[in-house]
């Protein structure tokens, strides 16, 4: 009985998912399984690659601009990471109640995120321009001397933190359309029980958006290990290397030094750290994330 | 457990014969440069029967894309060949273009378009050695009247790598009404007058510069943005780099970033900023030319140093403008730097006769003063369709920009970011760290040694 | 003093009803406010694109224009093949749009409703190619579509959507397995294929969420710009970004930023459009959960 139900489970579970499997094998093996063979390889992309086994993993341990990557990289996430979650979740549990203009809140909201990258890097340079500059401006009723921003080396990541701030909209509608799903029953419920606010939030809602929280999280780090075009754009990793993100190192490893093979180790190296991460919490979140499909907790 | 096996075995096999099934559609068509299968009647002189196509790889932006206007004309005087443009935003300009050559699409005709230079090109073996097509085709740059200095920048040892197209200098704009009002008398633009020099630019700027809380009411007298940051010591007569740097493909044996004489001068550049105070912080410059990288036109600065490619804006200025020689600076052979851009054919071109057909079209008079309307304003090589350039510009006086061109190629040199190998991480380092002097947070002295050891670092990879 | 709160949008029948409550209060305040910020720069954009050439280049810049130039926006389709811009944008934007949800939908409820053999590393293996940043595949992917004769064609930008989105997949894969396992015991029972039930149960209480990946997904399509950049030749093909890169390419010209914010204004047209249309989904819909 349980190996005729593992097998249907299998098989659809196969039959599913094989359209991603498909396209994993036809568009993205080569390109993965060449990066890691180049990553062994001295390649200036104009001549074809010569194998150095791995002189390119234990020349990043000795370089000085990998390690600045790694904490500009590092400090970026830590810090911004955990704030957009806090916003995106914020800001849709105070739309997710029966307010007045909801919806134009929320499109106001989500607006930011429509707008392309090349206008908002010069939104941005000029929201942190220290003379005129709408930030500094709007500092200057606090009576506070704003900082040259994008052109200190102290305030330039900071910065960019703060843009990603602005995009919190994004999070917003994945944690609405999360918050969509908790049974109202379940409120009513507790609300009835006499439970309080804080302990529904605690109890019921947190619970029953923890899958989406956790995607957020996951997310949140992959795209924040891999922040790279407002340094290519904006800043060329500068003031004085301040905001050189480790894919900036990266990409002018590759294009700038013609030095694919290095730029390829740096990519796989980025790729273990991550999948670590991801392993880790994905642990951690067995003990904390809730899904209804998999049985009540 | 077996059905298991069987179907994970059948959509591997599946997804395998999926993958050579399309790797199979490319057959018959080779990867590189594609051959239009010649059409019927492909030529009308009879001689060659087929038909083919080359790609001319350049900026996406009006004042480069213009060649496709120039495209049928030529492939009427060479029905034998077609040309295709293809472009990138100069962000993507060099990864784009590595790209395309690691994929077999590598571009027949280029330029040093985007951060790379000649010398990285060359030095990474990109470019096809010119000198026996050039021989064959019995081609004389005096024919297309290109003075044969010119020529010469782009020589590696006796070898043509590349055929100079456009020239640009470095010039002073100044500010007309900021001269008018603290009634000044204008610069000139004669390079044999002897009487403007860096210390009468400088006595004249500290009349012009106004520094006021009122953001509205500041400006400065002078921006001295002569060239790229490690080639500025030149001005006032010191090497940084040793002098086969020039013949031999741009790699210095030695550096001096660190010598008494290249401190010096950079000590004097920032005196402008903090002794002298009549130059903008590189901050300041910064946040009012917002992301146009110029201050002078937001009308803040009286004279402002730099390359002549600022001409083209000329026209929308809100103030009236005038071009003059840069002053002498301590250098009788050099007060200007000479920006030429060569036409480079790319070694994995697959037609390098009809490239060059193509290269001599965009370098005839003819061609070369049609392209400065249709580019906007760009600067011909040619000397004699410099004339139709020199008249270009509303409102400024032909015979200035004339003196300034003519007195940049008598005391000009090369820009080093096309002469010197892995010139991008070089001025990407130089610009992180010269960064702290720029605010005053370090010295010159300091960051030096530093600079110096990296250089010599970049030089050797 | 946390005050955020989750209220059910229907808190019928209890004394509160006349009350307005001060959570409400502060929640829409805050809402404004940041709305306001949020707001702002968009104001910056919109008023930047009716400026003139000059003033434009003016230091400090003008808060409104002095005089509106509604005439930019005819210019920009002088400037620039606007048109044919918006067009393949459209084109490779929507078909995007539509693979990726449906392929995405598919792969994400396998992921999600059934624990077969592998699961755990197929899902680990979705996650990763997350995490090998573009330029370390940009140039052997190149190769490869340049072996199967895609380049200078919408191919590479659209094929590849039809076949699931890692991104996506996750995303709908945390939302599926909020699905109580009930509705589908219940749906077995009632005879229903597997195929079935996720068109017919599982895809109608998931709207949400659908709507937000319709969302993303034409997002990211619209605003790409390295991938179009890279396998696009042909003019006639470009899309919207990489028309607006062009206007600042130039490294001797002046950038025309006034048109480049009335083609970021239009740009956003039918991402404002499809946000609306979707937003219906986002409305006080109370998930059923009760099953049928």
């Amino acid at each position: 009985m349980i190996n005729r139900e593992n097998r249907r489970q299998t098989f659809y579970m196969y039959l599913f998912i094989s359209p991603w499997i498909i396209g994993f094998l036809v568009f993205a093996l080569y390109p993965i399984l060449s990066s890691l063979y180049f990553s062994f390889t001295d390649y200036d992309i104009i001549h074809p690659p010569k194998f150095i086994g791995l002189a390119n993993y234990t020349e990043m341990f000795h370089n000085d601009l990998f390690w600045k990557s790694v904490v500009v990289t590092l400090r970026y996430t830590f810090i911004g990471v955990p704030i957009q979650l806090v916003l995106g979740l914020g800001f849709a549990l105070l739309l997710h109640q029966t307010i007045p203009l909801r919806g134009f809140f929320r499109t106001a909201m989500y607006f930011p995120s429509m707008v392309s990258g090349v206008a908002m890097s010069l939104l941005w340079y000029w929201i942190f321009n220290p003379q005129i500059g709408l930030f500094n401006y709007i500092l200057s009723w606090f009576g506070i001397h704003g900082p040259a921003w994008l052109m200190n080396p102290d305030t330039a990541l900071y910065a960019l933190i703060i843009m990603t701030f602005w995009t919190a909209g994004s999070g917003m509608i994945l944690f609405l359309a999360g918050l969509q799903g908790v049974p109202a029953s379940l409120i009513e419920a507790a609300n009835l029980d006499g439970a309080g606010r804080f302990r529904i939030f605690l109890n019921i809602t947190l619970p029953m958006i923890s899958p989406v929280l956790l995607f957020q999280l996951i997310m949140g780090l992959i795209d924040s290990f891999q922040v790279f075009t407002q340094a290519f754009v904006m800043t060329q990793g500068g003031p004085n290397y301040s905001t050189w993100f480790y894919v900036y190192n990266l990409y002018t490893s590759a294009f700038k030094e013609y030095r694919a093979g290095y730029s390829s180790a740096l990519a796989w190296v980025l790729l273990i750290v991550v999948m670590l991460c991801t392993a880790l919490i994905m642990k951690l979140s067995n003990r904390y994330v809730h899904y209804e499909g998999g049985g009540r907790k | 457990m077996n059905k298991n096996r069987k179907s994970s075995a059948l959509l591997l096999a599946t997804t395998m014969l999926v993958v050579l099934a399309l790797s199979g559609c490319s057959g018959g068509k080779s990867a590189g440069n594609t051959l239009s299968e010649g059409n019927g009647g492909s030529t009308n002189s009879g001689g060659k029967a087929e038909t083919v196509t080359i790609t001319h790889y350049t900026i996406d932006s009006e004042d480069r894309t213009f060649v496709e206007k120039l495209i049928p004309d030529f492939e009427k005087q060479h029905p034998n060949i077609k040309v295709k443009v293809e472009k990138a935003p100069y962000e993507q300009f060099d990864s784009k273009l590595q790209t395309l050559i690691a994929g077999g699409k590598s571009p027949d005709v280029t330029s040093h378009w985007g951060y790379g230079g000649f010398a990285e090109y060359y030095n990474k073996d990109m470019l096809l050695d010119l000198t026996d097509l050039l021989k064959e085709d019995g081609f004389k740059a005096a024919d297309y009247n290109i003075p044969e200095n010119l020529m010469n920048i782009y020589k590696v040892k006796d070898h043509t790598y590349g055929i100079p197209v456009n020239m640009y200098v470095t010039l002073m704009l100044y500010n007309k009404d900021m001269f008018d009002a603290a009634k000044l008398t204008y610069p000139t633009s004669d390079y044999e007058d002897k009487s403007w020099t860096f210390e009468k630019m400088v006595d004249q700027a500290k009349q012009m510069t106004l520094v006021s809380n009122d953001i509205a009411k500041t400006q400065y007298g002078v921006d001295f943005t002569w060239s790229e940051r490690d080639m500025r010591p030149l001005y006032f007569g010191a090497q940084p780099y040793s002098e086969d740097t020039w013949t031999n493909g741009g790699v210095p044996s030695e550096t001096y970033f660190d010598s008494p004489e290249v401190i010096a001068a950079y000590n004097k550049l920032f005196d402008l900023v903090f002794k002298d105070k009549v130059s903008p912080s590189s901050e300041w410059s910064k946040s009012v030319a917002g992301q146009n990288g110029d201050p002078f036109v937001a009308g803040k600065i009286g004279m402002s140093i730099g390359g002549s490619w600022n001409l083209a804006g000329a026209n929308d200025f809100p103030f009236k403008i005038g071009v003059a020689a840069v002053p002498w600076g301590g250098n009788d052979k050099v007060r200007s730097t000479l920006y030429v851009d060569p036409l480079l054919i790319l070694k994995d071109s697959k037609h390098p006769k009809e490239a060059l057909e193509w290269i001599k079209y965009l370098i005839t008079t003819e061609v070369q003063e049609k392209s400065i309307e249709l580019s906007g304003g760009n600067p011909p090589v040619n000397t004699e369709a410099a004339e139709a350039y020199y008249k270009h510009f509303d409102g400024i006086d032909p015979q200035d920009i004339k003196n300034v061109y003519e007195g940049a190629v008598n005391y000009g040199f090369e820009s080093y970011n096309h002469l010197i190998t892995n010139y991008s991480q070089i001025n990407d380092m130089f610009i992180n760290e010269l960064q702290p002097v720029e605010t005053g947070h370090k010295t010159v002295e300091e960051v030096m040694t530093t600079i110096q050891k990296k250089v010599t670092e970049i030089i050797h990879r | 003093m946390s005050t955020v709160r989750a209220l059910s949008p229907q808190t019928k029948g209890t004394k509160r009803r006349r009350k307005v409550e001060p959570v409400k209060i502060f929640s829409f305040i805050t809402l404004v406010v940041t709305t306001f910020l949020m707001l702002l720069p968009l104001f910056f954009m919109v008023s930047t694109s009716l400026k003139s050439k000059r003033e434009m280049l003016k230091f400090p810049p003008t808060f409104l224009p002095e005089s509106w130039q509604w005439s930019n926006y005819t210019e920009i389709f002088d400037t620039l093949q606007f048109g044919t811009l918006y067009k393949n944008s459209l084109i490779i934007a929507g078909l995007s749009v539509v693979g990726t949800l449906i392929s995405s939908a598919l792969v994400a409820y396998g992921f999600a409703r059934f624990r077969g053999r592998g699961n755990q590393i197929w899902f680990i293996l979705l996650l990763s190619t997350m995490m090998l940043p573009y330029p370390a595949i940009m140039i052997p992917q190149f190769v490869l579509f340049s072996q199967m004769n895609w380049i200078d064609t919408f191919l590479p930008l659209i094929v590849p959507a039809f076949f699931g989105s890692a991104y996506n997949i996750f995303l709908l894969r945390q939302f599926f397995s909020t699905l109580p396992e009930e509705l589908f015991d219940a749906g077995r029972i009632d005879g229903c294929g597997e195929i079935r039930m996720w068109a017919t149960i599982a895809l109608p209480l998931s709207k949400p969420a659908l709507a937000t990946v319709a969302i993303f997904a034409f997002i990211y399509n619209w605003n790409d710009l390295l991938t179009p950049v890279l396998y696009l030749s042909s003019s006639e093909k470009f899309t919207l970004p990489v028309g607006m890169a062009s206007l600042t390419s130039s490294r001797f010209r002046i950038p025309p930023w006034h048109l480049l914010m009335v083609a970021s204004v239009l740009a956003m047209v039918p991402i404002v459009t499809l946000f609306a249309v979707a937003q219906k989904q986002f409305v006080e819909g109370i998930v059923l959960t009760g099953i049928k």
